[in-house]
């Protein structure tokens, strides 16, 4: 018992901290599946991009000795690059391979999806590195570690929690409280009768895109700062873990994506920490057959559709 | 301890039997085969490409000297590259290809342990079977199982789990946590270094990395909570960059707080930079030498022309096995040679009875296999991470 009182401390707050990315990467899912009802699985690979963006932007700075410039803008041009970046790759992937497909059987984009996914996986390898690229955080970021009692946590680690948080609650806030908002909710709900109110479908699902892109690459970036290492695999197991997330928390529902996100970060930390670190996957999968046998909506209910 | 006087047996039994098949070696040397190929196989893209590419690289390399100094006979090898991103799947697929085709000859490779236990039987089934030398898989069922097709230049499991064992007691390890990478080879080893240390009254805790993990928080927490002095981390290498730059984030400090002895994989000077400097003062042994760190002219050499073919810099992402794999396509190009010429064609079950009998002119000197295709005198090298080079502290002989 001893035991547990002095590690959950830091086990929790290690366990914050990756699921506030899981959840990032889980709105993405989410937002695409409330709006076309297809799981994007090129998702997690988007992240990888963006997270190689920055990568290379960070690479950039610090060798042509740039890196003069104060932390603060190196890292805003780092995750403006990924943002935009992984925006315009996700615009791309829909206009290439989904819409054309938009009134195909529903498998069909499933298939194109996977192969995006390669595709981009199989780019990176060739083109960019085959091995991990180090993210030359030392030059970037202060190596502050704060201390609160016995839980020790790098500045990095803050700053992704807070950005991934202050994230959710502005996409919140902006499908909830704004009209283009209203719009994406319309047409979730009905993509045909927000037609006929006027809505641009297609202008509703391109920014939808762009915004579940841009978070992928956001979390990209928070994640390259973090653990200072990005490779061409990292959306793969990251990019199940958030869709896991995004069904625990009942896919199409924003906010239960960054429950879910957060509950499966933690959940995989308790285990690594008290149960066993191979079974830290294991108790993930567990938690998506649990819920979807117990509560096949996932914990939140009802899909976005349903809350207009 | 009869079993070195069986092994001699063996072992001489097997050179008559060259001596007998083999007939005059020095009167094929006139006769010029048609075609002579190898392959190179291992994780040459990948999440261990960082132990691959620098292996291949290596092995070109060899194939275009013996080339260059007149290929067998006259006859220039062809190097054919089997990227088997460590998947027994994927290997099987691509040996299939070499074993159909008589023309193949042998394999340099494969690297991971798990690789060439999934695979095997394959090449041992074949007809003629297909000969391979290792130079990195070390888990002692690679040769202990009996197969004439498997040898290996560098040290096994059971040589080197002992000897890192041993070394972390003798710089005064109170508190080890081991880890593995969950593999056939990282787990293996682990077994052996962690029986080893509890023999010796050494406590243990044991855990395990995932394959490509970056997020250790988890795993730094428990090595806290444990008050380990020592962290052993059996990997193939990708894992450790994060792993140590995060012990750093948290409060653990190679050299200072905590120490770190990797495996091969992490005997690579790239991790320094990876970890942007965490890695500094960490230890890893490598069960092959390392050229740059040897002594030995022919060693010296070759480091000089491999900066010369791959660029000044190239050593720094060469890997742990750059060495290994010169060494072992040297031995099978030496033996193909060796091997008797028949109408335009070498047999893969001569190339086998002369890996088994003869003595090989290699950069780390001359190489002999045993009868289970292991080579004799095969050291384990202790390297410690210093600056931005990993420098040779201790070499303890297999």
């Amino acid at each position: 018992m001893d035991y547990f009182l002095q590690n959950f401390p830091q086990q929790l707050v290690n366990g914050l901290e990756l699921g506030s990315l899981y959840a990032l990467v889980a709105l993405g899912y989410t937002l695409i599946y409330g709006i076309l009802e297809m799981l994007n699985f090129a998702h997690g690979d988007v992240y990888m991009v963006g997270a190689f963006l920055a990568a290379g932007v960070a690479g950039f700075l610090v060798h042509n000795e740039v890196a003069a410039v104060p932390a603060g803008l190196a890292v805003a041009l780092m995750m403006l690059v990924a943002i935009g970046g992984a925006g315009l790759l996700g615009v791309g992937i829909e206009r290439v391979a989904y819409r054309p497909l938009r009134n195909a059987n529903r498998l069909a984009p499933l298939i194109t999806a996977i192969g995006v996914s390669l595709f981009l996986e199989s780019a990176v390898q060739v083109w960019i590195s085959p091995a991990p690229v180090l993210v030359p955080t030392n030059a970037l970021v202060p190596q502050t570690v704060f201390h609160v009692s016995n839980v020790v946590t790098p500045l990095t680690g803050v700053i992704l929690f807070v950005l991934a948080v202050a994230l959710m609650v502005a996409l919140d806030a902006f499908v909830f409280r704004t009209r283009f908002g209203s719009a994406m909710r319309a047409t979730a709900q009905d993509r045909e009768a927000a037609t006929f109110m006027g809505i641009d479908v297609d202008r509703v699902i391109l920014v939808t895109f762009f915004l579940a892109s841009a978070l992928a690459g956001m979390g990209g970036v928070l994640f390259g700062l973090r653990y200072a290492s990005v490779d061409f695999f990292m959306g793969y197991l990251l990019g199940i873990k958030a869709f896991t997330a995004a069904v625990i928390g009942g896919i199409g529902n924003i906010r239960g994506a960054m429950v879910g996100g957060l509950l499966l970060g933690v959940l995989e930390s308790l285990v690594g920490g008290f149960i066993s670190s191979q079974f830290q996957d294991t108790f993930v999968f567990l938690a998506l057959i649990t819920v979807l046998l117990i509560r096949p909506q996932g914990l939140f209910g009802q899909p976005l559709t349903d809350r207009a | 301890m009869a079993q070195p006087r069986i092994l001699v047996l063996i072992a001489m039994a097997g050179i008559g039997l060259a001596a007998c098949g083999g007939g005059s070696t020095n009167g094929a040397a006139a006769n010029k085969p048609d075609k002579v190929q190898i392959a190179a196989e291992g994780p040459f893209t990948g999440d261990q490409a960082s132990i691959g590419a620098g292996a291949l690289k290596a092995i070109t390399l060899a194939v275009n000297d013996f080339n260059k100094a007149g290929g067998v006979n006259g006859t220039q090898v062809q190097l054919v590259i089997w990227d088997d991103q460590h998947s027994p799947q994927v290997a099987q697929t691509l040996q299939a290809a070499g074993i159909a085709d008589p023309t193949v000859l042998g394999i340099v490779g494969p690297m991971n342990s798990g690789v060439v236990l999934g695979s095997v039987t394959g090449l041992q089934g074949a007809t003629p079977p297909l000969p391979f030398v290792s130079e990195s898989a070390s888990n002692t069922k690679v040769t202990d199982s009996g197969w004439s097709v498997a040898h290996r230049v560098n040290a096994r499991d059971d040589a080197q789990g002992p000897a890192d064992a041993k070394f972390m007691i003798d710089q005064g390890a109170k508190k080890v946590y081991v880890m593995d990478a969950k593999s056939d080879y990282s787990t293996a080893l682990a077994d052996q270094t962690e029986a080893y240390l509890k023999a010796h009254n050494i406590p243990t805790m044991r855990d395990q990395a995932k394959a490509t993990q970056t997020d250790f928080s988890t795993t730094i927490q428990k090595i806290k909570s444990f008050a380990a002095d020592w962290v052993y981390f059996a990997d193939e290498g990708p894992e450790a960059a994060p792993f140590v730059s995060q012990m750093k984030q948290q409060g653990l400090t190679i050299g200072q707080n905590i120490n770190f002895l990797g495996t091969d994989g992490e005997e690579d000077a790239s991790i320094i930079t990876k970890s942007q400097g965490a890695y500094d003062g960490a230890y890893a042994t490598n069960i092959t030498a390392d050229p740059a760190g040897v002594s030995g002219s022919a060693a010296a050499a070759y480091v000089t022309a491999y900066k010369a073919a791959y660029g000044p810099d190239s050593l720094s992402s060469a890997g742990p096995f750059y060495g290994s794999a010169y060494e072992a396509a040297q031995t099978l190009l030496q033996a193909i040679k060796n091997s008797p010429v028949k109408n335009g064609k070498i047999s893969r079950a001569d190339v086998i009875s002369h890996l088994a009998s003869d003595t090989f002119t290699t950069i780390f000197g001359s190489v002999k296999f045993d009868a289970k295709g292991d080579v004799t005198g095969g050291g384990i090298y202790v390297y410690k991470a210093t600056g931005s080079n990993m420098v040779v502290v201790k070499q303890v002989s297999g």
